[in-house]
């Protein structure tokens, strides 16, 4: 009754507080808990509580970016059941572990049962409130309000023996309302925003066999990935379109998309790692995808010419098996060297047939036949070679080669004539690593690497083409004190006679962490991503043809502080702030610069700079041995440097009882 | 009934001595039957191993002076190999079970008062040692296959890095933090990712780093050329894990967008986060757009250059600046070539 009470008053002064956030407690584990009941062993625990959300500007940009809102919730809960001598009468074992349910955004639970020889049974549950505005990307007429469910089954059989079975179940569905465009009703037309009521849905069934024989273990499944989306898609009142300037509207749309199919597929692997001289692994894939689709879609509205309605009808079948293959063989000659070859092979074809209609009012009906094939197969060889002279030095270095061959066929059949475009290409790659890693010191270790590759045909200008990567990091660690610092970079240039491009990436980061004494530990790191692109565009503005150059800056800071505190074995509080800012190429305005284009367009996308912070604070009190009072507080702001339309801050927190028994 | 009885090295070998330990006497037949199975790499560390009087003892014995790791060691994984008896993890049927099985024979650790020179102590050993140790019983996993080839274990990452035998918070996996500050403690420059304003759930505890990757390293990813990103933990037929949640951007299309099937997902987004809506490697999508399909000759599918746009798209006029508001099945359309719907 006592604690009843003393939760109700909690949560009550929770309340009052207006405060609180993130993800649950840290539950601190100690040694002999739980209760015995007959053979088995049980610990169990709960924390509940209030969370808080007060926001302020752009709740689509923070329902984004962060997402919590105000609730009661279950925040985490814990179960345990252990047989005390393995030799449970049904199971061994189960676990169970939840977190958020009761409206958090980011829902799970994980279970697991299992009885030793006999069987293990997993199960992982997720759910995710997923909103995204997209302002930047489509006008924001790209929203997103889903809900996606992830679910993964899993049971063995026998997974101790030699000859073990596995089966499983996975489950993956995305729904809720959604926003898309549509361009109509020819190339000069307009862009309408559309209602969609997104259904989408993914069940996969896996049977599979493991069995040990001769040093050698043969791995193998089976399964079905079976993929549907059924997603409406309608006008919701007549419009006049994005540019309501033009003559084009839509009075209404109607479309319906169904689109099923099924991945049937196989993997076998054999494999073995247990030898001292030499390990081999091998991997077979080969999947069947076909997806089979209808497109009905009726328009009503005024196009360029006049009023029109029109039926587009699209049906057809896709392809794509895929086949690939690893083999992985590695010696050990002595203890000092290793010596691995890779090889991996990738063969997709990817084809298929859209008879595609269109029956309208202004003319006869139009029939056209799509039919396009991908192939693209891929053979790779790397070989690895790792010594280590002594325990204080070792130098490891490694060659591959790619080969890539892309061919491709386009055709269009229409009232029996047709067209057809094909391509073949093949790309090589050759890349080297080099790298040496020492340790001075006992605590400390010292890495530096690189690798350099060179392509001779990528397949797009922003591939990767001449590039070259070095790194390095070192790390000091002490039992209660630890450093770590890295540098790496990422150059890469694919110009050719009439198009450049370059890219530069730079990371460094360092952290530190240190554990003072066992009631004080602080946490700090800093991260810089630096990253240039130039590349060279061509687009059309006022019907001239334009060739410039497309740069883009970021650089971005990140920095993370925290300290934790245990106070007489009794209040833990943790106090940390983390920042993120991208300060671009330093400008103050968006555009004016001329820098490259003089289309203030892309002068703005050149670079984006932002904030976005967040300061927090946790604390967790023992009331009792088993109850702990736990209370949380997270600030988040956003704030771009050259619009305010999606700025927010939101304070956001919890307060929460956990009970352990 | 059964009966603990401590036994002296069975056999001894170039590499070091095979142990069998405090086992069910029954046993004995049975290992005689697998040592056939059971590698050379079943050793301990020459200094402990060399010590041929040195003996098992027993489980019991190592819990008079270490009760507060046995206390709970009934929770642990590793307690069905005590509980079979006969059965380390996974299969591999290696003598003996309990503390022995990884710590060999504690009788000199015994006579000794204990001190870590007297037993194996992983503390003390090197990281290929430490693997050789953990391999014994744990290669034997599809997941573990390519381990001694991954980028951790040939940078020193091994076993004990992740992995707390005794003291895990998580009874998954006995990893010694939650996986993500783990993974962070490392990866300073990807915790900075995933602290952007997009980014995967992964703080949030929706997601974990081995939904995507596979620590224990994985073959080469074939999407690529087979070069980077490296210990992915690839979806069906060999592809990007991203295809594991977002099955409606796997298709197959018959209008593919080639850079999705070609260099991936990774061509146009970052995986683990971005300043950008949709985790996109810039800010607005018509420059992203723009700097493949510029009709540079050497590149696309024939080797004449990506399409430019049309001359109908006017680029200076802003409704042409949101290529996606027209394009919309950018991942891949049956209805339309151009994306369109």
């Amino acid at each position: 009754m006592r604690i009843r009470v003393l939760l109700l008053i909690l949560v009550g002064a929770a309340r009052q507080f207006a405060q609180p956030t993130v993800a649950p407690s840290t539950e601190p584990v100690g040694n002999g808990r739980g209760q015995n009941v007959a053979e088995y062993n049980i610990v169990n625990s709960f924390e509940t509580g209030y969370r808080f959300a007060e926001i302020g500007g752009d709740t689509g940009k923070y329902r984004s970016d962060v997402n919590y809102s105000s609730g009661v919730r279950l925040l985490s809960s814990f179960l345990s059941v252990n047989s005390r001598d393995g030799h449970g009468r049904y199971f061994d074992e189960i676990v169970l572990t939840t977190q958020g349910l009761g409206n958090d955004p980011y829902e799970s639970a994980s279970f697991r049962i299992q009885k030793n020889r006999l069987y293990r049974y997993d199960l992982l549950w997720r759910q995710d409130e997923y909103y995204n505005p997209a302002l930047t990307i489509s006008f924001g007429e790209h929203q997103l309000n889903t809900l996606r469910r992830l679910q993964d089954h899993d049971l063995t059989l026998f997974p101790q023996s030699n000859l073990k079975f596995f089966l499983g179940y996975s489950r993956n569905t995305q729904t809720g309302p959604g926003l898309s465009t549509i361009q109509l009703f020819d190339s000069r037309g307009d862009e309408f925003p559309l209602f969609s009521n997104i259904r989408r849905e993914r069940n996969e069934f896996r049977v599979g066999n493991e069995i040990a024989a001769f040093g050698f273990r043969l791995n193998w499944m089976h399964g079905w990935d079976d993929f549907k989306e059924d997603t409406p898609t309608s006008l919701s009142t007549p419009s006049a379109g994005n540019n309501p300037n033009d003559r084009t509207t839509l009075t209404a749309l109607n479309r319906a998309a169904p689109y099923h199919g099924t991945s049937p597929y196989w993997r076998v692997a054999l494999f073995r790692e247990s030898s001292k001289l030499y390990a081999a692994n091998g991997r077979f894939t080969y999947t069947a995808g076909r997806r089979a689709f209808v497109l009905d879609e009726m328009d009503r509205g005024t196009s360029r010419v006049g009023t029109l309605t029109r039926q587009v009808l699209t049906y057809g079948n896709a392809n794509r098996p895929v086949a690939t293959g690893n083999l992985t063989l590695s010696i050990f000659p002595t203890d000092k060297l290793t010596i691995a070859n890779h090889t991996a092979v990738y063969n997709v074809r990817i084809d298929g047939n859209s008879f595609y209609r269109t029956i309208d009012s202004g003319s006869d009906a139009t029939t056209l036949l799509n039919f396009q094939y991908l192939g693209i197969r891929t053979i790779a060889n790397q070989t690895t070679l790792n010594y280590r002279f002594s325990p204080a030095i070792a130098f490891f270095g490694g060659y591959t080669y790619s080969n890539r061959r892309i061919q491709s066929i386009e055709r269009t059949q229409v009232s029996g004539l047709s067209d057809a475009l094909t391509g073949d290409q093949t790309n090589q790659l050759n890349t080297g690593t080099l790298g040496i890693r020492f340790r001075p010191l006992k605590p400390l270790i010292v890495v530096l690497d690189g690798e350099i590759g060179r392509a001779d045909r990528p397949v797009f200008p922003s591939s990767e083409r001449n590039y070259q990567i070095l790194g390095a990091r070192i790390q000091y660690k002490l039992k209660n004190l630890s450093f770590s610092a890295a540098a790496r970079s990422n150059y890469n240039t694919n110009s050719v006679s009439l198009s450049t491009y370059s890219s530069h990436a730079r990371n460094y980061s360092a952290d530190i962490s240190w554990q003072a004494r066992e009631w004080v530990s602080f946490d700090a790191s800093y991260s810089k991503l630096h990253l240039n692109t130039l590349g060279g565009i061509a687009y059309f503005a006022n019907s001239d043809l334009v060739n410039e150059t497309s740069l883009y800056f970021s650089n971005l800071h990140y920095g993370n502080l925290g300290a934790r505190f245990s106070i007489l074995r009794r209040v833990d509080l943790f106090a940390g702030f983390s920042h993120v800012q991208d300060t671009g190429d330093g400008r103050s305005t968006a555009t004016g610069m001329g820098l490259a284009s003089s289309l203030p367009a892309f002068q703005a996308a050149q670079t984006f700079p932002l904030t976005f912070q967040s300061p927090q604070l946790r604390l967790s009190v023992k009331l009792q041995e088993r109850i702990r009072w736990n209370f949380g507080y997270q600030y988040y702001g956003y704030r771009e440097q050259f619009s305010n339309l999606q700025n927010y801050r939101a304070n956001t927190g919890y307060t929460s009882l956990l009970w352990s028994f | 009934m059964s009966r603990d009885v401590p036994l002296r090295p069975l056999t001894r070998s170039k590499m070091g001595v095979l142990y069998i330990g405090s086992v069910h006497v029954s046993s004995i037949l049975f290992l005689g039957l697998t040592l056939s199975f059971i590698s050379v790499a079943q050793t301990a560390p020459a200094s402990i191993a060399a010590n041929a009087d040195n003996t098992f003892v027993g489980s019991e014995v190592c819990r008079r002076c270490h009760p507060n790791i046995l206390v709970n060691f009934f929770k642990n994984p590793h307690y069905k190999s005590i509980a079979a008896a006969k059965l380390p993890p996974e299969g591999v049927p290696a003598p003996p079970a309990g503390c022995e099985t990884c710590h060999g024979p504690g009788g000199d650790h015994v006579k000794a008062g204990g001190g870590k020179a007297t037993i194996i102590a992983f503390s003390t050993l090197q990281p290929k040692q430490i693997l050789d140790n953990c391999l014994r019983c744990h290669s034997q996993t599809l997941s573990r296959a390519n381990i001694r080839n991954s980028p951790h274990t040939l940078n020193d990452v091994v076993c004990t890095n992740c992995h707390s035998i005794h003291k895990s918070p998580v009874p998954k996996f006995l990893l010694a933090k939650k996986q993500t500050d783990l993974c962070y403690g490392c990866h300073t420059n990807v915790r900075a990712q995933f602290s952007m304003p997009f980014k995967h759930r992964v703080n949030e505890g929706f997601m974990s780093c081995s939904d995507c990757h596979n620590p224990h390293g994985a073959p080469a990813p074939t999407w690529n050329m087979a070069s980077r990103p490296r210990m992915m933990e690839s979806a069906l037929a060999n592809e990007e894990p991203c295809l594991k949640c977002h099955s409606d951007k796997r298709g197959p299309f018959v209008f593919e967008h080639a850079a999705v099937r070609i260099e991936g997902c990774e061509k146009c987004h970052f995986p683990h986060g971005s300043p950008n809506p949709r985790l996109m490697r810039r800010p607005v999508v018509f420059t992203m757009c723009l700097e493949c399909h510029n009709g540079a000759g050497g590149f696309g599918r024939r080797a004449d250059g990506i399409l430019t746009q049309s001359a109908s798209h006017n680029m200076a006029d802003p409704r042409y600046q949101n290529c996606t508001t027209c394009h919309v099945r950018i991942h891949g359309s049956n209805a339309d070539a151009r994306f369109l719907r």
